[in-house]
């Protein structure tokens, strides 16, 4: 098989999800954001955003911590090491498949 | 590829979605402004005249800045469009910058006393590099360029403002062979208008964004 069209082939298919691409490459770029954030920055709705996060926590992606800001509760949300290690993972072999 | 960088991107430019990165900036560079003029326009013996009165003036001015910046942060922006925590694992990149910005200042400080250079005519690449600072702070904001093309345009007329208006404004007093009235002028001039410009972008900035955004609405 062609080295592109098997880089292609194996990248992870969590991450690769646009709305869960979306959602890892912000967290990658930061400590930790919370739900507000992620909603104004994807324009997902609450569903749709708290589904996808849902999936990447199954897959030990993301952490969501409750917390309070004040008197307003706050949903935290950060990469774990095997996140931030599949992300970096991700886009290697998506440069290997476009380049 | 490129999406995925600009995704990447864009946490470190909501930094300024408020302005509160140009505010704090514009502050700082008006307060120390302030400070350079009250210590080449007051009288001889004056407390502006003291060391202590730097550290004291730039000890308050850096808690004010900061209790400004937290205000927005957690009263508007938190709760309009969310909070951020950055990685601060790169620190030592930041110091390791800062280390070698200072020593090729100081070369180029000694190096200038040594030739007897007349330090106003670098103004203008000290205003460039500041205005290359802002840009950075810009992202794809396009009215952002027009008040950064302001502030081009103010660095060039300092640079050839009258030498004996520019040195009024240091009092003409000289520091030292080095710095002259009118290199003294001229930075300060350069300093001021990049804090004015600043101060009025960001408050734009945040004008703007509170008419664009609004908190959601709490769930009973």
């Amino acid at each position: 098989m062609n080295r592109q069209i098997q880089a292609i082939a194996e990248l992870d298919r969590v991450i690769h999800e646009p709305g869960r691409l979306m959602i890892t490459a912000l967290l990658f770029a930061v400590e930790s954001a919370d739900f507000l954030y992620l909603q104004y920055e994807t324009d997902m709705n609450k569903g749709t955003l708290s589904s996808h996060l849902s999936r990447l926590e199954e897959a030990g992606y993301v952490e969501i911590t409750k917390t309070y800001r004040g008197k307003v509760p706050q949903t935290l949300l950060r990469l774990s090491e095997a996140g931030r290690k599949a992300f970096a993972e991700y886009r290697r072999k998506l440069k290997q498949a476009v380049l | 590829m490129d999406q995925v960088q600009a995704l990447l991107q864009r946490p470190a430019l909501y930094d300024n979605i408020d302005g509160t990165g140009e505010l704090v900036l514009g502050l700082g560079a008006l307060g120390f402004s302030l400070f350079g003029w009250l210590n080449l326009h007051a009288p001889a013996g004056s407390v502006w005249h003291g060391m202590y009165a730097l550290f004291l003036f730039a000890g308050v001015m850096q808690v004010v800045i900061y209790l400004v910046h937290k205000g927005i942060k957690s009263r508007i922006t938190y709760r309009r469009t969310g909070f951020v925590a950055y990685r601060t694992g790169k620190a030592w990149v930041v110091m390791a910058v800062a280390v070698v910005v200072s020593a090729l200042g100081s070369a180029g400080l000694f190096m200038a006393s040594r030739r007897h250079w007349d330090l106003s005519v670098p103004v203008l690449l000290f205003g460039l590099v500041m205005a290359a600072l802002y840009i950075r702070m810009i992202g794809a904001v396009r009215w952002k360029w027009a008040m950064c093309s302001i502030y081009v345009a103010a660095v060039l007329a300092i640079a050839v403002l009258p030498a004996d208006l520019v040195e009024a404004f240091a009092n003409h007093q000289s520091i030292s062979p080095l710095l002259t009235a009118k290199a003294l002028g001229a930075y300060w001039l350069t300093f001021l208008a990049y804090g004015a410009v600043l101060v009025i972008s960001g408050s734009i900035s945040l004008w703007l964004y509170i008419h664009q955004t609004q908190a959601p609405a709490q769930e009973a």
